[in-house]
């Protein structure tokens, strides 16, 4: 299988899939781009909706046979079908509900937090031209202007917490991995959340086995070699912007 | 008797998509009938099963399910009947993606506008004090405001605005997309068409100078074809309220 994956520092949506990847044996085209700098949005990438539009906001572009895939979860999803490694996604129907609707809650909740306080802690540069959504353009001159809406931070703290309670509360029985089985759960869970531990340290404060559960991640082969493409020493810290925080409930 | 019970309102938005995977793999199930403009959804009895308060829900044997997208992936792997998703892993990926793009982008825009017109008004009426302790039995805190918004007519102009940008903007990529292919992920009816018939079926009534026969015949010619199966038809037979009627709309010929 051939395919070309454009990708930021392996933090966020990009360790989720660049960690699948290698997690999965699926050799790829690997193409770093500056997420930060708002390349995705250059000529050089495919611009077709599931492209502009991605509710991911800043995350990686795998084009596979043409097609221009986006959002992390569901190229792992992708991967773990067509590559040839362990599975990355439990077999059993409730499991995998189970699996999705985790995803779906980190998605939704974790992750427009996680970026709204990454990109506070280290505003972009500047608006990149380009930008096909109008709604992703709003959030990088919000960003871009540190117009940082104190409520929406301190809730997107306490979404931070939260997170961090459920992995407690899930890996309470005693079991290494948030599914049971290692699955892109613990990889999009950590996506979001490495990066927390520096600017919501109170979260992690009394979180044992989180800690262990992260340290046990890490040592994992996939997951080192993704961490090994970043080019800074701290990829965790490296904020494009991701998704809008929920404007409905 | 069976062992999947489905907690659900009208065969609309996030409780029509269960709802309609159901009848579509054939499988039978209890129906339990919650009505969100009686505040059901945050009654003991249902906190019970969806602790989040929130619509829809599925038991099946011990087994208990919420998020009405992952509850239709697992009703297509966990029970007979045909494959609602496609084969191939990219039609795969497709069928997420879209699903995500409605459910958190065009959907809630949608709701926004339906809970101002319709959810708010309905329940308006009633007692104050009846209508204050409602809200303050809805578990999240995020649906409290919204309910009250819709209730005090308090959205704002720039989020109505926003919202009716975002639905204008979402018919031109469904119409774009079902250009492309016959279904909205795939070259065969699932999962994606089934979450999105539950947006928009109602849309040429809806948003009638958006999506009609002349500007959007692609996607007319998709509601047309999905009210035409007989799994829509009993799926929507289970609504009680004209929300659920506003479907024989599409028994209208094409212009
Ligand atoms: N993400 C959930 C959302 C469920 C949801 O919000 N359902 C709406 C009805 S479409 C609801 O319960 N609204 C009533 C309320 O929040 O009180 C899903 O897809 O199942």
């Amino acid at each position: 299988m051939t395919g070309i994956l454009y990708h930021g520092q392996p933090n966020g949506p990009s360790f989720t899939v660049l960690a699948a990847a290698f997690e999965k044996g699926v050799d790829l085209d690997l193409r770093a781009i500056d997420l930060v700098a708002g390349e995705r949005h250059s000529t050089a990438l495919p611009h077709p909706i599931e492209v502009d539009q991605s509710i991911e906001g800043e995350g990686p572009v795998l084009v596979v046979d043409g097609v221009a895939m986006t959002d992390s979860v569901f190229l792992a999803c992708y991967l773990d079908e067509v590559g040839s490694g362990p599975a990355i996604r439990p077999a059993d129907p409730y499991a995998r509900w189970q699996m999705m609707a985790w995803c779906r809650y980190v998605i939704e909740r974790v992750a427009p937090a996680a970026a709204a306080l990454g990109n506070a802690a280290t505003p972009p540069p500047a608006v990149p031209a380009g930008i096909a959504s109008a709604d992703l353009d709003a959030r990088w001159a919000q960003a871009v202007e540190a117009k940082v809406d104190e409520a929406q931070l301190a809730d997107s703290r306490s979404k931070i917490f939260q997170a961090v309670e459920k992995i407690e509360a899930q890996l309470a029985d005693g079991r290494d991995w948030l599914m049971g089985d290692f699955s892109i759960a613990d990889l999009e869970t950590h996506a979001w959340l490495a990066g927390m531990r520096a600017i919501v340290p109170d979260a992690f404060a009394a979180a044992p086995l989180t800690d262990a559960w992260e340290a046990r991640l890490r040592a994992r082969p996939a997951v080192a070699q993704a961490l090994g493409l970043a080019t800074v020493p701290e990829p965790e810290a490296i904020w494009a912007i991701g998704p809008e925080i929920n404007r409905w409930g | 008797m069976t062992d999947v019970t489905l907690y659900h309102w009208e065969p609309n938005a996030n409780s029509g998509k269960p709802m309609l995977a159901l009848f579509e793999k054939g499988v039978a199930f209890d129906s339990h009938y919650l009505d969100l403009l009686n505040f059901d959804q945050h009654k003991p009895d249902y906190l019970a099963v969806n602790p989040l308060g929130t619509i829809p829900a599925m038991t099946h044997g011990k087994l208990v399910l919420t998020e009405s997208t992952a509850i239709m992936e697992y009703v297509d792997e966990a029970f007979d009947g045909p494959r609602l998703m496609p084969a191939d892993p990219i039609d795969q990926w497709r069928t997420r993606w879209w699903m995500k793009f409605m459910d958190q982008w065009l959907a809630p825009s949608f709701s926004m506008i339906g809970w101002s017109v319709f959810v708010g008004p309905s329940v308006r009426q009633k007692d104050p004090a009846e209508l204050e302790a409602a809200i303050d039995r809805i578990p999240m805190p995020e649906r409290r405001v919204a309910w009250r918004k819709a209730i005090n007519g308090a959205f704002s102009p720039e989020e109505m605005t926003e919202s009716q940008r975002r639905v204008a903007l979402g018919i031109g990529y469904l119409e774009q997309a079902l250009g492309e292919r016959q279904w909205l992920a795939s070259d065969e009816y699932g999962l994606a068409d089934i979450n999105g018939f539950n947006l928009a079926y109602a849309m040429p009534l809806s948003q009638p100078q958006l999506c009609n026969d002349e500007l959007t015949p692609h996607i007319m010619r998709w509601l047309r074809a999905i009210y035409a199966r007989p799994a829509t038809r009993a799926c929507w037979a289970l609504g009680r309220t004209d929300l659920a009627r506003r479907i024989s709309l599409l028994e209208s010929e094409p212009a």
